[in-house]
């Protein structure tokens, strides 16, 4: 069971992007895959196709905003930035998610003690 | 509000579905080159950097894919791919598409369009305040009700909030641009308030108006109102003429106000019923009596309760009382139609089961030819559901192109039948496509569809991947289960069209029944017409005898008249009025026991005219005057009736009750052959023509009640060749005395039989068209299914032929398959029939509902059907060359 390179959580990759768009302002699509390896140093198993449809699933909740503009190395991008209530649903999803992290840390770390 | 936002940004995605994969498609490539550069950068060959970009940015197209599902409808778009695909497979078998398209828009459009009539018939309530609580009152459920007992009921019964009473009146309007005679009720003050229906303009009588001195008040139907008011809303307040008599208008009633709704339906205007000195008369019957139950009160306890006022009534006036029937206003205004309309609606329903039989086989045999095409899709990964789901989508768009072009049939169709239908079918001006309807249309395309689809569906998906892809998409020996469902659809249609064919037999057989009936009078080239005086100056008592006699002069000496005469009422057409008499020289007869007969007024030359033979004795001349001893024809049922074998002629009789004394004696002068009264099947009830021109009521100068009521007189004129064009001449020749004479009911005695004859022609009609159509598509179906199946059998019958079969033999090889499919449709069939067509019993005529002569008419022209049908697959089968059959692989 020791899968450390584990597979990403569809809510969780949600928690992430938007995690990063807060952190580094408007970035395309390859830029926020590279930020997401870069933090989890290479622990998280991202298959970077899947950013794509989760982009989009963000953005049709209205929590992130598209543009097209143009990339470092002069290429045509799409990028994403977040929006108002993006940044409203990362602080709730934020708050929700550490509370769960903290009851389980309780939980399992009780379970281990008995 | 989340929820809508992606709904409809996905909605948004379905149409942009071209651009957003053109973005995605910029993106990921972006997104793969980036990768590839950092690798290249990392020390990779432009080869390998590219592979591991490819390897770390995961499937492409399965990204693309879940990207398009998150994008657009995936429902939505699985549904488009099915109709598209549906709609490509229609066009490429145009043949079939037309075919059943055709076939499911008749049905459909057939079954809507009676159910229209139904629905305005039947269903929608009647157009008063909570209808359900409103009743009639009559004697026998249909007769009228004299004034006194009206009051008693009224007065002694506790069931109803309240009570109201009608009565017949139809006056000439005058005194204004035309004079014109109008059909309208008298009514108590206390019925417009008890239907609940408010009027347009101004407002009901008022409490008292209904007295007399107090009753010259009117309220104007909303067709008069437009008619003859220009719709203008000053008329309230204003007077009008009506009878010689001033009327202010105090009202105007809403377009869709009707009443009474089941007799005088066309009446167009209303006044207060005074009944003065007839508030004690048991005896003269004319009163429509209804009433609305008060909250709670159970019909059976009205019922109950008015049996009781009237059996207590009955011994105190004894014949007055009797048979007095509570019936439902509902029940009242449809019951005679509801029979017929629902066997109509059961003939139509039966239509569309055919078609629905005839579309599924259609569609199993296509099924059968696309086993290969749909093993392909099952091999490549198509579940069985999604086999289905295309299989439904392609029956649901047959069925709403059926359905489209079934509700064009239905607009058209509920035209033709309302133009068709006879006058007497209550509420039929109604008929309207509304929501019911509507529901209908799309419930039954519906169900048909799924009907129809779900079968083959379900059969075809189960589909046997290895046998299909390996016999090359050709099977010889076709599954049974499927033969035995194709069989059984078309033995299924054999059995319903042969009942709808034994209806419409019984029909049409009744129909021609009814052809043969003789009236008793000649109704061809004679035309009639009401004149009616009141209103005008020739309704002075002392004008009215000369200007009839005058008149009818003129008449016959105009070119191409050879008989003219006049009546109150006409047979079939006019009212019908019955009276009591007494007969010289027998006792008194006990109370409601009097011998009674039809009463008619009759001048000379109206038996000529009518060619109404006499059997014995003389007919009415000129010299029956007033100053003339009373003379009176009977017909043969009152002189078997009251003088059985006795000679009528010579004997007397009068009309005049015990208090004239002495009373007006009539001399029996002629019998005269029975004539048809008010209706076409019915035998002839004793009937008396008195002499017209010597009845003071007919003259108007009597003094009576009776009098003021026959204000006019019914002229029927025979001539030779066009009668109707004889109409306009007519019309002036009338006009040249008084242009206040009011000109009403102008129709040929062949219109007014042909109208007592509507029903049963309408019916048959129908039932005919149903059944045709029924036939026809039987045909279709039997002529399908063998020619399908001869043409599986190519093979098999190559085989038999090479080894020595004769042509014969394989004509009835095939011949007997369709045969026994047929046959036992029929069988079926006749058992259903001689059930269900007990339901016809009432609308038959000189047939009985099982009539054998019919049952095998019926049997033997749709096994001739299905032996033609059969006949072309048949010989097809015969020309097959065994060489060429036997390399049909």
């Amino acid at each position: 069971m020791a899968q450390t390179r584990g597979e990403v959580l569809q809510g969780t990759l949600d928690l992430i992007v938007l995690k990063t768009l807060e952190a580094l302002g408007p970035l395309h699509g390859y830029g926020i895959a590279v930020r997401i390896q870069q933090v989890s140093a290479d622990l998280l198993k991202l298959n970077q196709g899947t950013l794509y449809p989760a982009l989009l699933r963000l953005e049709q909740r209205g929590w992130v905003s598209s543009k097209w503009g143009v990339s470092d190395n002069n290429r045509k991008a799409k990028y994403y930035s977040l929006t108002r209530s993006g940044r409203k649903q990362l602080l709730a999803e934020t708050e929700s998610w550490e509370r769960m992290a903290a009851l389980m840390t309780r939980l399992l770390g009780r379970a281990e003690g008995a | 509000m989340n929820r809508f936002r992606i709904f409809f940004s996905r909605l948004a995605g379905l149409f942009r579905r071209r651009a957003l994969d053109a973005d995605l498609d910029t993106e990921l490539r972006l997104h793969i080159e980036a990768l590839t550069e950092e690798n290249i950068r990392r020390g990779m060959t432009p080869e390998v950097a590219r592979h591991a970009a490819r390897r770390e940015f995961g499937g492409i197209e399965q990204t693309k894919e879940l990207y398009r599902d998150a994008r657009g409808l995936p429902f939505l778009e699985t549904l488009w791919q099915d109709v598209s695909y549906g709609v490509r497979t229609m066009l490429r078998a145009p043949g079939f598409t037309a075919v059943a398209v055709i076939a499911l828009a008749l049905g459909i459009g057939a079954n809507t369009a009676i159910f229209s009539v139904v629905n305005a018939v039947l269903l929608r309530p009647l157009a008063y305040k909570d209808s359900g609580k409103l009743l009639t009152i009559l004697t026998n459920g249909s007769g009228p009700v004299a004034v006194a007992n009206y009051i008693d009921w009224r007065d002694q019964s506790h069931s109803f909030e309240a009570m109201g009473a009608a009565d017949y009146w139809s006056p000439n309007l005058t005194e204004l641009d035309y004079p014109e005679h109008i059909r309208g009720l008298k009514l108590t003050q206390s019925l417009l308030p008890m239907l609940g229906v408010h009027p347009l303009l101004g407002r009901w009588f008022a409490d008292g108006e209904d007295k007399v001195g107090f009753e010259h008040e009117v309220i104007l139907s909303h067709r008069l109102w437009q008619r003859r008011f220009s719709g203008d809303r000053n008329v309230l307040g204003k007077a009008i003429v009506l009878d010689g008599m001033s009327y202010i208008v105090v009202g105007v009633m809403p377009r869709e106000f009707q009443f009474a709704p089941f007799w005088a339906t066309h009446a167009e205007l209303w006044v207060p019923n005074a009944f003065g000195d007839r508030v004690h008369n048991r005896g003269g019957n004319s009163l429509r009596i209804f009433a609305r139950l008060k909250p709670g009160v159970e019909l059976e306890q009205a019922r109950a309760e008015i049996a009781t006022i009237t059996a207590r009534l009955e011994q105190q006036y004894p014949g007055t009382n009797r048979d007095v029937v509570v019936t439902p206003l509902k029940e009242k205004v449809v019951g005679e139609i509801e029979t017929p309309l629902l066997v109509l609606l059961g003939a139509v329903g039966f239509v569309l089961l055919i078609t629905c039989a005839n579309v599924a086989h259609m569609t199993l045999a296509r099924a059968s030819a696309r086993q290969k095409e749909i093993a392909v899709r099952t091999a490549l990964g198509a579940g069985r559901m999604r086999v289905i789901r295309q299989f439904l989508t392609e029956n649901l768009l047959l069925g709403a192109l059926g359905g489209s072009a079934g509700l064009l049939l239905a607009i058209w169709g509920t035209h033709v039948l309302v133009a068709l239908s006879p006058a007497d079918i209550p509420r039929v001006d109604t008929v309207t496509i509304d929501a019911r309807v509507a529901m209908f249309l799309l419930s039954v395309t519906v169900s048909t569809s799924v009907g129809f689809g779900l079968a083959p569906a379900l059969q075809s998906s189960a589909v046997n991947l290895n046998d299909t892809l390996k016999e090359g998409g050709r099977s010889n020996s076709e599954g049974s289960s499927r033969n035995r469902l194709r069989s059984f659809l078309v033995a299924s249609e054999f059995a319903l069209a042969l009942v709808l064919l034994v209806g419409a037999g019984l029909m049409i057989r009744s129909f021609f029944a009814l052809q043969t009936v003789d009236p008793g009078f000649n109704p061809h080239n004679v035309l009639s017409m009401v004149v009616s005086v009141a209103g005008s100056k020739e309704a002075d008592p002392g004008r009215r005898g000369i200007l009839y006699k005058q008149l009818l002069d003129r008449v016959r000496s105009l070119p191409g008249v050879q008989a003219a005469g006049g009546i109150n009422h006409l047979p079939l057409a006019g009212d019908l009025w019955g009276w009591p008499f007494t007969i010289e020289g027998r006792p008194k007869p006990g109370p409601g026991e009097s011998p009674m007969a039809i009463y008619r007024l009759a001048t000379p030359g109206y038996f000529q005219t009518m060619r109404l033979p006499l059997l014995q004795g003389r007919d009415i001349s000129a010299k029956d005057d007033v100053n003339a001893p009373g003379a009176v024809i009977i017909n043969e049922r009152a002189a078997h009736q009251y003088w059985p074998g006795k000679d009528p002629i010579g004997k007397r009789i009068t009309f005049d009750d015990d208090k004239k004394n002495p009373p007006t004696w009539l001399t029996v002068i002629a019998v005269a052959k029975n004539a048809k009264q008010d209706d076409w099947v019915s035998d002839s009830y004793p009937e008396v023509y008195l002499a017209a021109f010597q009845n003071h009521d007919f003259l108007g100068d009597s003094g009576t009640e009776i009098s003021s009521h026959i204000t006019y007189i019914t002229l029927v004129v025979r001539a030779a060749g066009d009668v109707a064009a004889l109409a306009p001449t007519l019309k002036s020749t009338v006009w040249e005395f008084d242009r206040n004479l009011a000109i009403s009911e102008v129709l040929t005695m062949d219109e007014i039989v042909a109208g007592a004859n509507a029903q049963p022609r309408f019916e048959m009609l129908l039932l005919s068209v149903f059944a045709g159509i029924a036939l026809l598509l039987a045909a279709v179906g039997i002529y399908g299914v063998m020619s399908y199946s001869v043409s599986r059998r190519t093979h098999e019958i190559g085989v038999r032929m090479s080894l020595g079969a004769s042509q014969a033999r394989v004509v009835r090889l095939v011949v007997r398959q369709a045969m026994v499919l047929a046959l036992a449709g029929l069988t079926v069939g006749l058992v259903a029939a001689s059930f269900l067509s007990r339901w016809m019993a009432h609308m038959l005529y000189g047939v009985r509902p099982t009539d054998p002569v019919t049952f095998a008419a019926v049997a033997l022209l749709l096994a001739l059907v299905a032996l033609l049908a059969t006949y072309l697959p048949a010989r097809h089968a015969t020309r097959v060359d065994p060489m060429a059959a036997l390399r049909y692989e």
